[in-house]
């Protein structure tokens, strides 16, 4: 699957329910179109990984995700090999009769992500998820994977992308990244939502919320994020929290039912003491008084 | 590629990015035309998409590259980033060998006069307070070589090793063909050891000035060292100085601090700095399994019940922390500053770091160190 133009794309995943702004559609657009992996970096919740899985989606392409951690290596991120296969086999064959390269043959390899990525004969979206958590040298090896799309395997030699797999990686920042890597990668920052994108993406993923209900929690999670918050809410908590109301059945905010289900919002005791105690009502109060033009169709982008 | 005038206005935005501040190489600038052939150029949104995404490549470049972009289009003109110099007297005064100093020489910290030290001892513990300015080239020498102790951490990743407890399978598979099956030949791996994340946040308020100086110079060698290392001051607020300090030369790592930290000398907000590190680099997760060595005084001018909390979050998150206070390094010292009794219950080693010899102490801590005890 192909795309013409960016409103296409746009089109596209709004029919797989991800709305994207334009910076982000123009980053996905882009990096499909220059076959260049698109860096995404942004506060957590802002949908970051929500983005790879629904451009794998709309190119009907799998997914294969690497999820990185400090210590992340060859044999969980590459390949392997089936040792206990390889022994038993051994074990089996006659002496003298089994060679070596019999023996380190691909039906003996176990396909880590990256490798599995580009091999694979149909299309692919390789996620490489938190990439800042992974150690320097890891991701110097990634560099060269991630220029040439290609591995070597010392006992099979090299083995190249029959096609390129769309590449998108994601970062929290904990560490600034290799400029090297990055000189590789489109670059794009994920911000916040607009209000009436949030809404939007909140009626989206949460069917049948009242309009209402949609507008106020959107607008209180906004008012939550002008507060001093350990850890500010994103999107993702928005729409775990309007599912949690939803379920609740109520049409609009109270303060009663928010200090209910203020867990599934802030994830830190002090921040939801702090907004408990001093701010909860005021919040309640403005998210309340919102009024929203409502956007018919696709939100339009905002700069 | 497109047409010639949109080279030369993209090469030209290029340059007007690389004046405000952004490094842009002449790879990113044939990226972005190459961008730019697949979008509606009449769409001054996507151009501006798209030449984000290309030319910029890091969060602080954004603002810059707003402005430039601006400036392009609108024919506004740029404003270049706020400069501070360094405060000249101090640098002149060291560097000219100027001994006007010499009035400091009375300032806290201990003057050894046991008969017998070699030079090389007395400058080891001599405070960096009143040191002269040979002295304090020499003192540099040293810290450099002290600068490379780091904390250290297990990784997951395994290495051939005599006394290894993982069995090399790999090994063992291949080596297993010549014996048809049978594991005769065995080799183990284990885990190594590396680095552990090093966070160093250091006060350059007025208080600190007569340390400053020694201290920056000792975070510019840790930071040359290795990578891993992330460095900090503050004073009224929070100034990451670790691409500063990434500089070789240490004067001009000195200079790049100095133009960044807009509140040198002055006052201190240790409650607030620490805040904004919690808020804003903590949630990213720097702290997490890091050591952080604080260097301060402990003067709190304003709310040491927010040091408390400050430190005690940070603790939470940190594999251990340790305070460097350049005064404990007077026999006389007692922590009553409110500040830093605030901030000690978090603390896990106290260490003074007001000459070579106590870095030295603080190398030697650095490397041992373990977790923090769990209160």
């Amino acid at each position: 699957m192909t795309f013409a133009s960016i409103e296409e794309l746009e089109e596209a995943l709004l029919g797989a329910r991800y709305l994207p702004d334009r910076g982000l559609a123009t980053a996905l657009f882009l990096a499909l179109r220059l076959e260049k992996p698109l860096l995404l970096e942004g506060e957590a919740g802002v949908g970051k990984t929500e983005a790879a899985k629904s451009l794998a989606a709309v190119l009907g392409a799998r997914l294969i995700r690497l999820q990185c951690y400090e210590g992340l290596d060859v044999g969980h991120a590459v390949y392997e090999w089936n040792y206990s296969r390889q022994l038993l086999h051994i074990r089996a064959a006659q002496e003298g009769t089994l060679s070596e390269e019999e023996l380190f043959g691909p039906e003996f390899l176990i396909r880590r992500p990256l490798l599995e990525a580009i091999q694979s004969d149909e299309p692919v979206v390789l996620l490489i998820d938190e990439i800042d958590r992974a150690d320097d040298e890891f991701e110097a090896f990634l560099l060269e994977v991630l220029s040439d799309f290609q591995i070597t395997i010392p006992e099979i030699g090299t083995v190249s992308a029959r096609r390129r797999p769309a590449v998108i990686l994601t970062s929290n920042r904990t560490r600034e990244l290799h400029d090297a890597l990055k000189r590789r990668c489109l670059f794009h920052w994920i911000g916040h939502p607009s209000l009436e994108r949030e809404v939007e993406i909140v009626r989206m993923r949460v069917p049948g919320v009242p309009d209402r209900l949609a507008a106020q929690a959107a607008a209180f999670v906004r008012g939550l994020r002008r507060l001093d918050l350990a850890k500010p809410p994103g999107v993702a908590e928005t729409i775990d929290w309007t599912q949690a109301l939803a379920a609740l059945g109520r049409p609009e905010l109270d303060p009663e039912v928010v200090e209910w289900t203020l867990g599934s919002v802030l994830k830190y005791h002090e921040d939801f003491e702090l907004v408990r105690d001093s701010a909860l009502a005021e919040l309640v109060e403005e998210a309340r008084a919102v009024r929203l033009e409502r956007a018919a169709g696709p939100a339009h982008a905002s700069a | 590629m497109p047409g010639h005038g949109v080279v030369q206005h993209v090469v030209t935005f290029g340059r007007i990015l690389r004046e405000a501040g952004v490094e842009v190489g002449p790879g990113r600038v044939a990226d972005a035309l190459t961008a730019l052939d697949a979008v509606d150029l009449t769409r001054r949104e996507d151009v501006y998409w798209t030449l984000r995404m290309t030319l910029a490549s890091r969060r602080e470049d954004l603002e810059a590259f707003d402005r430039a972009f601006a400036a392009w289009f609108q024919y506004a003109p740029v404003s270049p980033p706020l400069r501070v110099r360094f405060p000249d007297e101090r640098r002149g005064a060291r560097a000219r060998g100027d001994t006007a100093r010499g009035g400091d020489a009375a300032a806290p910290g201990e003057e050894p006069t046991e008969v017998g030290w070699s030079a090389h001892e007395l400058l080891r513990r001599k405070d960096f307070a009143s040191m002269t300015p040979e002295e304090f080239a020499r003192a540099r020498a040293l810290m450099t070589e002290i600068a490379a102790a780091r904390p250290r951490r297990r990784s997951r990743r395994l290495r051939t090793h005599p006394r290894g407890t993982v069995l090399d399978l790999r090994r063992l598979a291949r080596a297993s063909l010549a014996t048809a099956g049978d594991p005769v030949d065995r080799r183990f791996r284990r885990r190594i050891d590396t680095s552990r994340k090093l966070v160093v946040i250091c006060d350059v308020s007025g208080s600190m000035e007569k340390y400053t100086r020694a201290l920056l110079l000792f975070l510019h060698a840790v930071v040359g060292a290795g990578r891993g290392v992330e460095a900090f001051a503050f004073g009224t607020r929070l100034t990451r100085l670790t691409p500063e300090l990434g500089l070789r030369d240490p004067e001009q790592a000195l200079d790049a601090c100095a133009a960044s930290v807009v509140d040198w000398a002055a006052g201190t907000r240790i409650g607030a700095s620490l805040k904004t590190f919690n808020d804003v680099w903590g949630r990213r997760a720097i702290t997490r399994g890091a050591v952080v060595v604080i260097v301060s005084d402990g003067w709190e001018r304003q709310d040491p019940e927010l040091v408390g909390r400050e430190m005690a979050r940070l603790a939470r998150a940190a594999y251990a922390v340790v305070w460097v206070n350049p005064l404990k390094g007077s026999p006389r010292y007692q922590p009553l500053a409110g500040g830093m009794r605030a901030a000690l219950p978090h603390v896990d080693r106290f260490l003074s770091g007001h000459n070579v010899a106590s870095l030295e102490e603080l190398a030697e801590v650095l490397v041992g160190i373990g977790r923090r005890h769990t209160a």
